[in-house]
């Protein structure tokens, strides 16, 4: 054969990146119940369908050339669902997955195709932390902005154009973190931690003794920070909801995302919301159940399901199309949505925008929770974010006012003048600036004499009009529909607003440069 | 396998709606919790018996307390 010396070499120095940190390491990896990077990216994609890039790539340091197989980054592309995507996995075998120079330029590589031709990139993280000595000394330190004059912030920073999706597959600390936060969309595996600095770092430089968990783990991320957007119970169940997740997404923000067929039995069970709403106005209820009966059947895909649980945002089909639900949710706080519950719905809406997914407000909100602890938390300045990124979005926007619609918070719910391109209530709404009761209070003062009758009587007066016969007759909403109606209007709505709207559902994306993370 | 039922929030019991002894199935009121001015049903999670009843009404209760538990 011709060139058989050249084809041998060839064949030598792939079979040697593919042998990761070697037999020991890998065994290591096993042993912990992780896969390799390359086993990730396997199960990751479509079967059969990785395409490597940089498979020869090695460090740049002298002498470390053979101990680097792909520079600890295996990058490329491939499949999901048969739509193109990028993928970078961190080899954890190869010098820990420490960040360098020559699996930087991979990266940007494949960050900067996947931006000019229209898909999503998945990073799959583990370990991180910039390689030493690679990085120390000013000419170490500068070379890790990749040599350009915004090479690195081509790497750091993002406008949405394509999803980013960021796995968190092991004890984290650096550029996974990096990436995290610069993602649509995390998922974090239980075990495994998420921070700026490990415990190592931080007990040697400032003494303190703390765990994995305690500083990072999934708990914190998922119901404290908002960090995460789902955490799953193994790297296998993680892939699987990562490829659930790019389902609801389109490959890039020039299109919408691919539709599906809708599932047999969607819609049967919109009589049952009768029955799911209390008639007593002061009863809670749980708002997935009613979101469950609108949506097509089991496409409810939810967002920051443990964080800010006042609020539910989450990505669901209506007619085989996605859509973004934003809730109040009545069993947690009656409602009143706090601080991470609207930091949770501005990230939706940033999404939501981005991608061309129109939104859904489903408004039952007694207002936001105030008080001492909410003005320390800056509520008045969140609470005005909220309508700066309300007044951003440029997908169709459809408010139903279900139930309590009071105060401030009506408008930020997508109330009237709020930028709906359709707003309706139910007939049990209940709108007005607050509560009947305190608003006796304040038109009446609380230490005015008065009988018990004639504080009844103050009460009824101030409830007097909160029905959404009031608004609707003077066209400040645009119709009162049976509840049972709620989805067929949806759908027709979103055919006008969407599929046949000049702009074919194409937004604007003026959300898509607002910070990805709070 | 006992299941402890939890107050989600603090609060005052305003209702309980089971005895012990009580067959319930998942999703039944067990009782309700009074909230933030809002009536909070609390649901069986599991189909069961209702084993110990740790509150009575008017009791403040605080999160994560348990307040009955089923078998």
């Amino acid at each position: 054969m011709a060139f058989e010396k050249q084809l041998e070499e060839l064949r030598q120095k792939k079979e040697r990146a593919l042998m990761m940190g070697g037999p020991e390491k890998i065994k290591k990896q096993h042993d912990a119940g992780k896969y390799t990077a390359r086993e990730r990216i396997d199960k990751l994609l479509d079967g059969g369908s990785f395409d490597e890039i940089g498979m020869l790539s090695h460090s740049d340091m002298p002498g470390m050339a053979h101990k680097s197989p792909a520079d600890g980054k295996v990058g490329g592309y491939g499949l999901i669902n048969g739509r193109p995507v990028g993928v970078l996995a961190a080899d954890f075998t190869v010098l820990g997955a420490t960040s360098s120079r020559v699996a930087g330029r991979k990266e940007h590589d494949i960050r900067s195709t996947a931006d000019r031709h229209g898909f999503p990139v998945i990073y799959l993280g583990e370990a991180g932390g910039a390689r030493m000595p690679d990085i120390m000394g000013s000419a170490g330190l500068a070379s890790y902005g990749g040599g350009g004059r915004d090479t690195f912030l081509q790497l750091m920073s993002r406008v949405r154009r394509t999803p980013l999706v960021t796995a968190i597959l092991g004890l984290c600390y650096g550029e996974p973190t990096w990436m995290a936060c610069l993602a649509d969309f995390v998922v974090m595996v239980k075990g495994t931690a998420m921070g700026v600095s490990g415990p190592r770092i931080l007990s040697i430089a400032l003494g303190e003794e703390i765990t994995d968990e305690e500083l990072g783990g999934w708990e914190l991320h998922a119901k404290v920070t908002g960090m995460t957007d789902r955490t799953a119970e193994n790297e296998d169940e993680c892939f699987k909801i990562i490829r659930d997740y790019l389902d609801y997404m389109p490959s890039h923000n020039e299109e919408v995302p691919p539709a599906k067929e809708v599932p047999e039995g969607s819609g049967e069970n919109m009589s049952k919301i009768l029955d799911i709403i209390p008639e007593k106005r002061n009863r809670a209820y749980d708002m997935n159940r009613v979101i469950e009966c609108i949506v097509d059947r089991e496409s409810l895909f939810p967002i920051k399901p443990l964080f800010g649980q006042t609020a539910i945002t989450s990505l669901a089909r209506v007619d085989g199309k996605v859509v973004g639900i934003v809730a109040n949710q009545p069993r947690v706080n009656s409602g009143a949505m706090d601080t991470d519950g609207i930091e949770k719905v501005i990230s939706f809406l940033c999404l939501c925008d981005s991608f061309n997914i129109p939104l859904i407000f489903l408004e039952d909100i007694p207002g936001f929770l105030v008080g001492c602890a909410a003005e320390r938390k800056r509520v008045g300045a969140h609470v005005m974010n909220f309508m700066n990124a309300l007044g951003l979005v440029t997908v169709p926007k459809i408010t139903i006012i279900m139930r309590k619609a009071y105060g401030m918070a009506f408008w930020n719910m997508c109330g009237s003048g709020s930028g709906a391109d359709s707003i309706v209530a139910w007939p049990t709404a209940e709108m007005s600036f607050v509560d009947p009761v305190i608003a006796a209070n304040v038109v009446y003062g609380a230490t005015a004499a008065a009988t018990p009758e004639e504080k009844e009587e103050r009460i009824a007066k101030m409830a007097e009009g909160t029905d959404p016969y009031g608004a609707a007759g003077l066209h400040y909403i645009q119709d009162v529909i049976d509840p049972r109606e709620t989805r067929n209007h949806i759908i027709k709505v979103l055919r006008r607003t969407r599929d046949f709207s000049k702009t074919k559902g194409i937004g604007e994306h003026k959300l898509a440069n607002w910070p990805t993370k709070f | 396998m006992a299941i402890d039922i939890k107050a989600p929030m603090p609060g005052i019991i305003m209702e309980i709606l089971v005895d012990e002894g009580y067959t319930v199935r998942r999703d039944d009121e067990l009782l309700i919790l009074e909230a933030m001015k809002m009536e909070n049903p609390i649901r069986s999670p599991e189909d069961g018996v209702v084993k110990t009843i740790l509150v009575r009404k008017k009791d403040f209760v605080d999160t994560d307390q348990i307040i009955m538990s089923l078998e």
